[in-house]
């Protein structure tokens, strides 16, 4: 199914939104931002109310059945049918190759998550795989770098796709890192235990942003952001850790910002 | 060699703090996965020849009593006598007889991370054998008395300066700081090891179970003449080294000299089969083989069975930005790296090391390097789940957990919850980051800021804006 750019489609695309605990409680305006790109291609977003976090943090610390159990109340959370998009490749991930894991032996509960895995994109991936989106439309300006997640990378093979919307922006001086594809030290929990490492490896990914002279670095995850934005603020360096969410609806993220 | 696995957090801390390990750590791994991803990417069959290689180690570990007894009888009909041990002890009691019974006093050895396992040295040394390490890393990490921090580079934690310094005091050598100079002065010093050592020890890369022979991939050369010029050679090889047929070889070659360093192919690759025949212009006379399971087996009735398809290249290790940190010795154990957070604990048992497989991000890296496809990540996971399933866990862990998933079985308590927090959060930091955080998240607001929570999250804001129903 792909629908022509910038043309309002006949069929309205039902998406329902997984905005992600992370997004919802520290960045809502990543979610905002997000809504508003998804309706500016067409796509009518619904937003399960009831949806909370998808276990990725029990389910990477080895903690499955609390996992298991976020990961059934997510499955009852959204819908049976249409598209479900997030602005993490991250969780997107999780849902797509940790619940078969968690659910491998119970078939129903497998056969669902497996169905739930097929319709789940992240952001970027959708737009650009799906509904074939090669303009984003967006009024957004500045010189910025992208930070491949390692989820999005490796987890969901989606390496081109956040690049050629970055490059589509007019107002964008798009500028490639080097090793942009090297963990930014995240990581989740192992940022919390073993916080020495993960920081060396912080410094390390900072240094190759600061090396672009971007004004932002970029990313489809919330929580590499939220990493090395902390870096970057707590040392005052001149760039800024924004969601690629926010770079694509540019000035319409601000209809969000009732914070 | 000695278990200190669980002290990984402690002796990460102090390797971040070491800044000869520093810059020997980042000058190295990065020099590796340079040319190993030049040679790779120069090597357009790579993907379909690891798809290969992964499905022959695959169906070696489905039949590996079958290809076991066909090596054994291979190796014996050329001569070779072939010995099991079912653990490190028994190990080191056959190494120790045989070395005895072949009446060795001197041995000169090649590096082999199986050796390392069953802590080969001690065993021989107990017997009264004195044990050279003739690669040129091992050999420079014995006279500094450590234990090897990488799988094919042991001494890459190692600066020249530091080499020099070894080689002065050791060896009474003048120091020098050029490289080809201290190669001399190791060389000189081992030819006349080579020259009288009763007996070569070496590892193996490759076991064919068609031909009875072990193959040895090398760059030194030491390799080769430890194992042809003594009287008397032992090789010391787990035994999922195996390898089905010597036509399944090249597969292997052309993948492990690619991943290990980037190389086309090693300098040197011995095929050694059996005793010297008459007729041969060298060749031990006598040659011992000694197959470790130490714990494979039970590897391999398990749901880890495909990390014994390892052909130890230590690309993982390279690739893998906790270990580039780290470097080798944090590990605590013989293997580092992923394969080592994997390995150490299913061979040296989880609660011995149960704080390896945390010593991940899950980033991936190590995956996509591994030229036979070991599930590396999912293995970690699987690991932490283990760790958790026999009480591994500290009290704590599993508390917040359990607390976390009840605030997340309903959404009106994580939002009631998420507003209170954006509450305090804003009237206290006025919208900045939080720069100091309790324990157990204080290690990472040392030397970053933690996001204040919103005043109002999206759940709240969509629901303002668009209406609880839509």
């Amino acid at each position: 199914m792909t629908y022509t750019t910038g043309m309002d489609p006949k069929e309205p695309i039902p998406v329902s939104l997984f905005f992600t605990c992370l997004a919802d409680a520290f960045s809502p305006g990543v979610c905002g931002a997000t809504v508003e790109v998804l309706e500016r291609f067409g796509a009518t977003v619904r937003v399960p109310l009831s949806q909370t976090c998808c276990g990725q943090p029990a389910f990477n610390s080895g903690n499955r059945k609390e996992a298991r159990a976020m990961a059934r109340k997510f499955l009852r959370s959204f819908p049976d049918d249409g598209y479900i998009v997030t602005p993490s490749g991250s969780c997107a991930a999780m849902v797509k190759h940790g619940y078969p894991v968690l659910f491998r032996d119970e078939p129903r509960m497998l056969a669902r998550a497996r169905a739930v895995g097929e319709r789940i994109y992240e952001l970027s991936q959708f737009l650009v795989d799906v509904l074939g989106v090669t303009d984003p439309k967006s009024d957004f300006s500045g010189k910025v770098t992208y930070h491949d997640s390692c989820h999005l990378r490796r987890g969901l093979g989606v390496v081109e796709a956040p690049r050629k919307l970055l490059r589509a922006v007019p107002g964008v001086e798009f500028v490639e890192m080097e090793e942009s594809d090297r963990c930014c030290g995240f990581g989740g929990v192992f940022s919390v235990k073993y916080p020495q490492i993960s920081c060396k490896m912080t410094e390390r990914k900072v240094e190759r942003i600061l090396a672009t002279g971007a004004s932002y670095v970029t990313s489809g995850d919330l929580g590499c952001l939220l990493n090395i934005g902390g870096l970057i603020s707590r040392i005052g360096y001149p760039v800024k850790a924004i969601h690629l969410a926010e770079i694509l609806a540019g000035k319409t993220a601000g209809r969000w910002d009732a914070g | 060699m000695e278990l200190d696995a669980n002290a990984f957090g402690r002796s990460a801390r102090k390797a971040l703090l070491d800044k000869t390990l520093q810059e020997a750590l980042g000058r190295t791994t990065g020099r590796f996965v340079a040319h190993r991803d030049a040679a790779v990417a120069a090597f357009p069959e790579f993907e379909a020849t690891r798809e290969r290689a992964s499905r022959i180690k695959r169906d070696v570990l489905d039949h590996l009593d079958t290809y076991l007894a066909r090596f054994i009888g291979e190796a014996e009909k050329r001569g070779a006598i072939v010995h099991v041990a079912r653990d490190p002890a028994q190990a080191r009691e056959i190494a120790a007889r045989i070395a005895r019974d072949e009446g060795v006093t001197l041995a000169v050895k090649s590096k082999s991370m199986a050796a390392e396992e069953i802590s080969f040295n001690e065993a021989l040394q107990g017997a009264g054998v004195t044990v050279v390490e003739s690669d040129l890393g091992e050999f420079i990490i014995q006279l500094a008395g450590e234990a090897p921090s990488h799988i094919i580079a042991p001494a890459v934690h190692k600066t020249r300066e530091e080499i020099s310094r070894l080689f002065e005091r050791h060896l009474g050598e003048p120091r020098t700081d050029s490289i080809p100079e201290l190669v001399g002065m190791a060389r000189k010093h081992l030819r006349a090891k080579f020259l009288s050592a009763g007996m070569g020890v070496s590892g193996g890369n490759f076991l064919a179970a068609d031909t009875g022979s072990v193959v040895l991939v090398t760059n030194e050369g030491n390799g080769r003449m430890g194992t042809v010029l003594p009287r008397v050679h032992l090789a010391v090889v787990g035994i999922e080294k195996i390898i089905p047929r010597m036509a399944d070889l090249p597969t292997f070659l052309r993948l492990l000299p690619r991943s290990t360093s980037g190389q086309t192919i090693s300098s040197y690759v011995s095929i050694l089969t059996g005793t010297r025949r008459p007729g041969d212009p060298e060749g031990p006379e006598r040659m011992h083989i000694l197959l470790l399971d130490c714990g494979r087996s039970a590897i391999l009735e398990g749901k880890y069975r495909e990390i014994l398809k390892c052909i130890r290249c230590a690309a993982c290790l390279n690739a893998c930005p906790v270990y580039q940190s780290v470097g080798g010795h944090a590990y605590g154990w013989v293997y580092s790296g992923p394969i080592g957070a994997v390995l150490t604990p299913l061979l040296v048992g989880l609660p011995e090391a149960a704080a390896l497989p945390d010593a991940s991000t899950l980033c991936g890296a190590c995956a996509d390097v591994c030229p036979v496809k070991i599930p590396l990540p999912d293995f970690l996971l699987e690991l932490r789940s283990d760790a958790r399933e026999q009480g591994l866990k500290t009290p704590g862990e599993i508390a917040a957990m359990k607390g976390y998933a009840g605030v997340m079985k309903r959404a009106g308590l994580l939002e009631a919850i998420e507003r209170i927090a954006g509450v305090l959060g804003q009237f206290f930091t006025k919208g900045k980051g939080i720069g100091g955080m309790p324990y157990p998240f204080s290690g990472w607001t040392e030397r970053r800021d933690f996001p204040a929570p919103a005043a109002r999250p999206f759940r709240k804001r969509w629901k303002i804006k668009r209406g609880v129903m839509r």
